[in-house]
């Protein structure tokens, strides 16, 4: 019965879940660490999705690059956020995004 | 002659140009260098031009004489350039010159200007000798006597209206010559401000004269002067008064009747109204009195002699348009003839040597619009003359006197006081004399050119009067209108009131004249007032102490003394010229010189002044009133002030002190100015005063500042400067954007061939949509209610028909929209000269008005 | 029930859990423990659909380099990885607000979508090489050579970018106004006059805060 998993709906539900989850979890929570992981599960998510669509239309492999230049680029962008992260924490002492309002009116 | 006439020919005579503009070079070279020159050499420059310019203006004078042997008007001209010209919508263009000329009128007023102004030069030089502003003075006075001379030789209105304007602000720098005094400040601006409401009537008089003869030059006026005998439309201003229709009926039709007048009448008085500002007649003579502020030489000139008979001058110019409008000359001669009676009866009351002469002055102006407005122009110039030389002898006379009371007391108010004053002529013999002969010509004596002057105004007045030009004139409503007809009584009021006022002049002027020069000098007590100069003042070297010893001992302090000879000299010449210029014209003795030189410029004027019948023999009749009026006035004032020494004056005074206060207030016209006129311009600016603090600055300034503030206030509480924040405010973008994009739009496009019929429905495209039509609108929907990919219909439409169609659009979430349209095809347009068929193609496609606002149906 | 029925339910589950897990966890590191279980998910059902090199990078970059870079974080922040105290009430509401919200927005679409109409679709057969080294590679080295070298100088940026970003406090400067201007050019300050200023350290900035005002 080649039904569940052959179907590229269902990895396009699954993606949609896991990006909602991590979208809430940025929204939602307080830490920064927290909401950076949550940016990684969107990041991934999306990888899925693009992989599954990559597997549909199969007739070359456009969609597994993207998704590997993602994780490329994501791998960047977590090194440099973390930088951020340090250097924040160095100024303020803590890992609060509330506490990140400088730009605050 | 033949050598003149040679080098300067009669239509370019640049002679004309050089009489101008010299004084206007000494003004200049005066202006910017004056306080490095030296008095020596500003006053050698001032008087030399003036007697350059008064030497050509001699020359000029002969010449023209010489050119006009004949009964034509002789007439040189000089063009400068071309200053602007006008184009009309027919096609016609005005073109107005710069340029000067001079016919037998305004070369006589150019040697009365440059004559009479060199010897007050003269004067000044001496008078003004130890002012610390001598270069500004003769600098001034240069600049004015440019001005004159351009507003007299000017060949156009506005070529006169820039004379017109420069005499206005050189009075205005004269008179507040000596400005760190605020009242002298005050009063030359009270000047300038006069002026210019009478400006206003002036150009107003040139609009209409442009509009309605073509041009603003003398000679494009007097070949368009007959346009000017057409009706104007006063009331009501438009076709209705507005609010009108509350009224009753009767009430109503009587407010809506067109009102006309002539076009003539317009212009008569709105010239008039310039005039009355610049001539100082009633209502716009409060400023010459004020005027006297001024350092005498000025009162001399301008108020006397030149600057103040330019209005007369004006009207004697436009003489041919003034006679269109016998309305408008009788508003003249009656304003004339009121004004000098008016003004007579303030000099009554006056204590001050220069305001009872200021009044007189306008009371003579009077006198001259009375003569001009019966149409007696050559006897109201006639009198301009005369007057130029008595009153202008008679203002030195009066410098003379205050300076030396000044050298006494070193208060203007108190040397001018008559009442200080009394038997200069011990002490002053030249002044003494010239100013007999000045008060002997304003009083009427016998065989005095004053006499010859006035007793001819008086007889023209009632003797002469201006003929209707036309009796009706069509009006565009159908009606005639009836043209003012001079009534017969008016010459008897205008001669009742004019000799009238003969008598108070006589009568004043005796008492000043009395006043100043006989009986003891009363100057002698008031000494006490005297500040110790700490310096050497130009009068104390005539032998005398300072100390101050018991008042009442005579002989104390300066005696009055006589003025040095730039000042007699002026006096000696005008007093000469005031006794006996008279016999220029003296119809009596049949002599009409000045009427006989003046003739060619009046010629056309003439045409239209009458004398009643009758008016030869009341020549002698009205000599005899007119002396009587001489001997009578100055009798009464002879008998009053000398032989009942004052008491007769002073009992009045203590009967009736609120009238003689009321008199002595120059009947508070001031005053009635200051409260009604000035102050409503005050209540204006209290109300816009009161809008731009309230409306601009509070409610447009604040009000709408505080609102955009609360705005940036309210907004400010999205700027966390979170990311978190920012991130939730995406996602409620991100939220709209897809309702956005899941809503369906159900939009079509119309194109409608109007000639065809042919109407085509184009709907818009979207994401996954799939379109339904019912283009019959019988409810179902076409094509087995099936949703197809058809975008485009077409239909076809018979003339003035009526569809609706209705679309069904639905997008890949399922979603569904519906929305209907009515469109109509309008009948051909046959009223056009142009057949369709000639019409541009692009313009047929039109359009029209197919109610695609949105009602949209409900969503499913 | 085949294998890869299973094997799909499982992965997608482990996914799921590791996701939940990663926003729901208190403490930072088992965040990081939820992260990594739903990378191990994600590298699953990337075999699944036949991506195997994918996978591979996916275990080792993610799992492996980013996942260990997070832990390293957290355990140099310390006790101070945490959450801290409450917060205001208003901003909570806010915050679990937006998350509703977006919630619902996920909700709707689904909903939208499956009345779309779509008839789903069976993947078929896969192309032999499909999601091997020698394919992507070879599309790498062709097709996409540039974006690769570029993403290689993002790299290498980025890892300019983080050491400068978190390095420590700038070293004091000495006294440099004997030294010659390519020595001041590398050692700073670079204008002569702000050698007699060194920067205030961050206590006397604290304190000119405090006190100065």
């Amino acid at each position: 019965m080649s039904t569940i998993g052959y179907f590229v709906e269902q990895y396009v539900v699954l993606a949609g879940a896991l990006f909602t989850l991590g979208c809430i979890g940025f929204l939602v929570r307080r830490n920064v660490l927290v909401q950076l992981m949550s940016i990684e599960l969107m990041l991934n998510a999306v990888n899925l999705m693009l992989v599954a669509f990559n597997r549909q239309h199969s007739a070359d492999l456009n969609g597994q690059v993207f998704a590997f230049f993602i994780i490329a680029v994501a791998a960047a962008e977590v090194a440099v956020g973390l930088a951020i992260v340090l250097a924040f924490y160095r100024l303020k002492s803590s890992v609060q995004s509330d506490e990140a309002d400088q730009l605050r009116h | 002659m033949q050598a003149i006439e040679a080098l300067f020919p009669a239509n370019n005579y640049t002679l004309l140009a050089f009489i101008v503009l010299l004084p206007l070079l000494g003004a200049a070279v005066n202006g910017i260098f004056g306080k490095r020159l030296g008095k020596e050499a500003v006053s050698l420059l001032a008087l030399s031009v003036m007697f350059v310019a008064f030497a050509l203006a001699v020359v000029t004078f002969l010449a023209l004489g010489h050119a006009q042997e004949g009964e034509e008007a002789a007439r040189f001209v000089w063009k400068g350039w071309e200053w602007f010209r006008l184009t009309r919508a027919d096609g016609s263009t005005s073109i107005l010159d710069v340029a000067f000329s001079v016919d037998a009128l305004n070369a006589t007023m150019a040697l009365v200007v440059t004559g009479v102004g060199f010897l007050i030069h003269l004067y000044s030089v001496s008078y003004m000798a130890e002012d610390p502003g001598f270069h500004r003075f003769l600098t001034y006075l240069n600049l004015f006597i440019f001005s004159m001379l351009v507003l007299i030789l000017g060949d156009s209105l506005p070529v006169l209206f820039v004379g017109w304007e420069g005499v206005g602000l050189c009075s205005y720098l004269l008179i507040g010559f000596w400005f760190e005094d605020d009242k002298n400040a005050a009063a030359g601006k009270k000047a300038f401000v006069t002026n210019r409401i009478g400006d206003f009537g002036l150009l107003v008089a040139m609009g209409l004269l442009l509009y309605y003869t073509g041009g603003l030059d003398w000679s494009s006026i007097d070949s368009g002067a007959k346009n000017l005998l057409q009706p104007v439309q006063v009331w009501p201003l438009g076709s209705h008064v507005p609010a009108a229709s509350l009224l009753p009926q009767g009430a109503e039709a009587w407010l809506n009747a067109p009102r006309y007048v002539s076009a003539a009448t317009l212009v008569g008085l709105a010239l008039f109204l310039g005039c009355a500002g610049k001539s100082a007649q009633l209502p716009l003579y409060v400023w010459l009195p004020d005027a006297m502020a001024g350092p005498t030489p000025v009162s001399a000139l301008i108020h006397a002699a030149t600057m103040v008979t330019a209005g007369v001058y004006l009207l004697c110019r436009l003489s041919f348009v003034m006679v269109l409008t016998p309305a408008a000359m009788a508003v003249v001669a009656v304003t004339g003839a009121l004004t000098a009676m008016f003004a007579a009866s303030i000099a009554f009351a006056q204590h001050d040597i220069k305001k009872v002469l200021a009044y007189s002055t306008v009371s003579q102006l009077g006198y001259m619009f009375l003569g001009v407005g019966v149409g007696a122009f050559s006897a109201g110039f006639f009198h301009v003359l005369t007057h130029a030389f008595f009153k202008a002898c008679m203002f030195l006379g009066a410098g003379s006197v205050i300076h030396a009371m000044h050298a006494r007391i070193h208060d203007t108010d108190a040397s001018q006081d008559m009442r200080n004053m009394g038997g200069l002529r011990k002490y002053m013999p030249i002044t003494f004399w010239t100013f007999t002969a000045a008060w002997a010509a304003i009083v009427g004596f016998p065989l005095t050119s004053g006499f010859f002057s006035k007793d001819e105004i008086l007889l023209r007045a009632y003797t002469s009067f201006v003929k209707t030009p036309v009796a009706t004139m069509p009006t565009p409503t159908g009606t005639e209108m009836v043209v003012f007809v001079w009534p017969t009584w008016l010459g008897a009021v205008l001669y009742a009131i004019g000799i009238l006022t003969a008598l108070m002049t006589a009568f004043y002027m005796t008492r000043l004249y009395l006043g100043t020069f006989f009986g003891e000098f009363k100057g002698w007590k008031i000494v006490k007032h005297w500040k110790e100069p700490a310096h050497e003042h130009g009068h104390d070297d005539h032998g005398h102490d300072h100390h101050h010893h018991d008042p009442n001992v005579q002989l104390e302090g300066p005696t009055p003394h006589e003025s040095p000879w730039q000042m007699w000299v002026p006096l000696a010449v005008l007093g000469f010229l005031a006794a006996f210029a008279g016999w220029l014209n003296a119809p009596l003795f049949h002599i009409e010189t000045m009427h006989h030189w003046l003739e060619p410029v009046f010629a056309k004027a003439s045409g239209s002044v009458e004398l009643i019948e009758g008016a030869e023999h009341l020549e002698y009749a009205f000599l005899g009133a007119a002396i009587a009026a001489f001997l009578g006035g100055s009798g009464i004032a002879y008998w009053i002030y000398v032989l009942q020494k004052g008491k007769p004056a002073q009992s009045f005074v203590e009967a009736v002190p609120g009238f003689h206060a009321l008199v002595f207030d120059k009947w508070r016209v001031d005053e009635l100015y200051e409260e009604y006129v000035i102050g409503a311009v005050d209540s204006l600016a209290e109300f816009f005063a009161w809008a731009d603090k309230w409306i601009v600055d509070m409610l447009l300034a604040r009000v709408s500042a505080f609102l955009v503030a609360t705005t940036g206030t309210a907004l400010r509480f999205l700027q966390t400067g979170r990311v978190q924040t920012y991130a939730a405010i995406m996602v409620l973008g991100l939220g709209g954007v897809g309702w956005f994009f899941v809503a369906p739009r159900a939009e079509a496009k119309l194109d409608a061939n109007e000639e065809s019929g042919v109407y085509s429905l184009t709907a818009a495209q979207g994401l996954g949509y799939s379109y339904r039509w019912d283009l019959n609108n019988d409810g179902k929907w076409d094509d087995k209610e099936k949703f197809g990919n058809r975008t485009q219909q077409s239909l076809n439409l018979a003339v003035k028909e009526n569809r609706t169609v209705r679309l069904e659009v639905k997008n890949a979430f399922g979603r569904t929209a519906v929305r209907s349209f009515n469109f109509a095809r309008p009948a051909p347009d046959r009223s056009g000269a142009t057949s369709r068929l000639d019409a541009d193609p692009t313009q047929a496609r039109r359009v029209p008005d197919l109610g695609l606002l949105p009602k949209p149906q409900e969503m499913k | 029930m085949t294998v890869g029925n299973v094997f799909f339910v499982v992965a997608s589950l482990v996914a799921l859990f590791g996701a939940l897990m990663t926003i729901a966890s208190r403490s930072p590191i088992r965040s990081a423990v939820g992260l990594l279980i739903t990378i191990v998910g994600i590298a699953a059902l990337f075999l699944m659909l036949n991506a195997q090199f994918l996978a591979a990078i996916q275990l080792i970059v993610y799992a492996g380099a980013v996942v260990v870079l997070f832990v390293f974080v957290i355990m140099l922040l310390g006790p101070d990885a945490g959450d801290g105290e409450g917060t205001v009430v208003r901003a909570r509401v806010a915050r679990y607000g937006a998350g509703a919200f977006f919630l619902l927005l996920a909700a709707a679409t689904a909903h939208l979508v499956s009345y779309a109409g779509l008839t789903p679709t069976r993947f078929k057969v896969a192309p032999p090489g499909h999601g091997s080294v020698e394919g992507i590679g070879t599309l790498l080295f062709n097709h996409m050579v540039i974006p690769f070298e570029l993403a290689t100088a993002l790299l290498i940026v980025a890892v300019v970018g983080a050491i400068a970003v978190a390095r420590g406090k700038p070293h004091v400067r000495r006294e440099s106004k004997s030294a010659s201007p390519t020595a001041r050019m590398f050692h700073g300050p670079l204008m002569a006059r702000d050698a007699q200023r060194p920067l205030p350290t961050k206590a006397e900035r604290a304190a000119k805060a405090a006190g100065g005002v």
